[in-house]
């Protein structure tokens, strides 16, 4: 018997990728609804780096029966202010203080430091060392076990960010949903623009945009991108535009053909519709996912930001984009409105 | 330069008027308006319908009507606006080549400049100019904004008159 035939990710070879490049694109739609991976989140920088290091003096304790006295004396005489994610002590071995806190001018030592500041402590240590700890405090899991070999660390994880940071971050439907919206903008571009195969996405770079209501499952509007008539009319500004007509506004005359519409609707199975008009009709964007088959530009992006929607999902990266390639505009917390962003369709 | 940014605080005053936020703008070419405009967000429901894209559309629309590469036009434009442009429309200008912006105030919620400066992730950038009549664009911000938004939803506004 042959053994089962493992489809490999895109990334995981230079072979994988010639081979999905020749994927016709009904395949690569079929591929992107069926696949099992879910939609990764995109934080900032921060959730991904190692953490950075620091310098500091370890003093090791002669007698275990003086750890807790000198545990209360170098809290009030050396506080570690802004690093209480360190903890104070690893079996004999006391944290002191980070080496910036000496002096480098007088060149004083730690034992000369504490010989003339903390001079009832001089003689419980058997010597000192010098050891690298982490700065900043973990934000993962992942960060908290990669520097436990330094340090030990106080870590409280943060249950959100851990299972958004998983590799199933949804429940199944909720991502099968999201696929089937993803697949929508590449139906679209493919209608649009004679795509037929994957070769053809990666070499032009048309996209388009489904506004979802996820509390009613329904599609609000549709997008696809007019730039070559007009540089403004990106897809994500498109579909802000058709939402707005959608609450008595708007302002371009462009929509997306009727007969599409049909033809998605009975091949998705999908439905259209929004909550405007209801008691519970939605300001601007608000609860709105947004799925664009490629990562809106800055522009785009900020203006995703002013519409105020829920969550963002795009599947290619482009040079100039605004939630993960130049910058992360869901990152800046000035900003009055934060989205989630998640990529990874492919 | 003044005078054109005299027209635009006058936009704005006319935005604030219809209870917008008060942004004001005109685009020219060799000193001559060619293009102005306000903010229009709350009449249209779309939230990037600045003054500056509205003054984007009205050009592209009238290259169209006369045949003309806006992408040649677009690099003799000046724009003057009452308030610094926002990251949106301060990556859409750039993404257009346009000659220059010279701003009123600064623009510290979402400023293209002073939030996060756009500048760095393009190859070409326009002369970017501010503190032309400040005081006036900032005294109509300041005018909005003691009042309500009115398109906002409610739990929003309350916490609006807090701040």
């Amino acid at each position: 018997m042959e053994p089962p035939v493992k489809r490999n990710r895109i990334d995981d070879s230079i072979n994988s990728i010639t081979i999905k490049n020749q994927t016709g694109i009904d395949n690569l739609i079929d591929s992107i609804i069926n696949s099992k991976n879910q939609p990764q989140i995109i934080l900032g920088d921060e959730y991904y780096q190692t953490l950075p290091l620091i310098k500091v003096f370890i003093g090791h304790v002669k007698q275990p029966k003086d750890i807790s006295k000198l545990f209360e004396i170098l809290n009030d005489k050396l506080p570690l202010k802004h690093l209480l994610h360190l903890k104070r002590v690893r079996k004999k071995d006391i944290l002191l203080s980070p080496v910036s806190f000496l002096n480098s001018d007088t060149q004083e030592s730690i034992q000369e430091y504490i010989e003339r500041n903390i001079p009832e402590i001089k003689d419980c240590f058997e010597y000192f060392r010098e050891a690298t700890v982490p700065l900043t405090p973990p934000l993962t899991r992942k960060q908290y076990m990669e520097n436990l070999r330094h340090w030990s660390l106080n870590f409280h994880p943060n249950h959100y960010i851990e299972t958004i940071m998983s590799d199933q971050p949804f429940k199944q439907s909720e991502a099968r949903n999201h696929r089937i919206y993803m697949a929508l903008t590449f139906e679209i571009v493919k209608w649009y623009f004679n795509i037929k195969s994957y070769e053809d996405i990666l070499q032009s770079d048309f996209s388009a945009a489904v506004v979802v209501d996820p509390t009613i499952n329904s599609v609000v509007t549709l997008a696809v991108d007019n730039r070559h008539e007009h540089p403004l009319q990106h897809p994500a500004m498109l579909a802000i535009d058709n939402v707005a007509k959608t609450q008595e506004g708007g302002v371009w005359k462009i929509d997306i053909d009727d007969t599409l519409k049909e033809d998605l609707k009975e091949k998705f199975k999908i439905q259209y519709g929004t909550r405007s008009g209801t008691a519970e009709s939605p300001y601007l964007c608000t609860g709105y996912y947004v799925y664009l088959l490629r990562e809106p530009c800055i522009m785009c992006s900020m203006g995703l930001v002013h519409a105020r929607a829920k969550k963002i999902f795009f599947s290619l990266d482009t040079p100039l984009g605004g939630l993960k390639s130049k910058t992360k505009l869901q990152c800046i917390e000035s900003l009055n409105h934060r989205f989630e962003v998640f990529t990874g369709f492919l | 330069m003044v005078d054109h940014m005299r027209r635009c605080l006058e936009l704005a005053a006319e935005a604030l008027a219809l209870k917008e936020v008060p942004v004001g703008c005109v685009f020219t070419v060799n000193g001559q308006i060619i293009a102005e405009s306000k903010n229009s967000v709350n009449a249209t429901h779309n939230p990037t319908r600045h003054a500056e894209i509205n003054c984007i559309d009205q050009i592209l629309e009238y290259c169209r009507l006369n045949n003309i590469d806006y992408k040649l036009y677009f690099k003799n434009v000046i724009v003057y606006v009452t308030v610094e442009p926002c990251i949106m429309c301060a990556a859409a200008l750039n993404n257009l080549n346009i000659r220059e912006v010279v701003y009123g105030c600064p623009n510290d919620r979402f400023g293209g400049n002073t939030v996060l400066d756009v500048s760095n992730f393009y190859e070409q950038n326009y002369i970017l100019n501010g503190n032309l009549l400040a005081d006036e664009a900032m005294m109509l911000l300041k005018e909005f904004y003691k009042g309500i938004n009115p398109n906002a939803p409610e739990s929003k506004v309350k916490k609006d008159k807090k701040v």
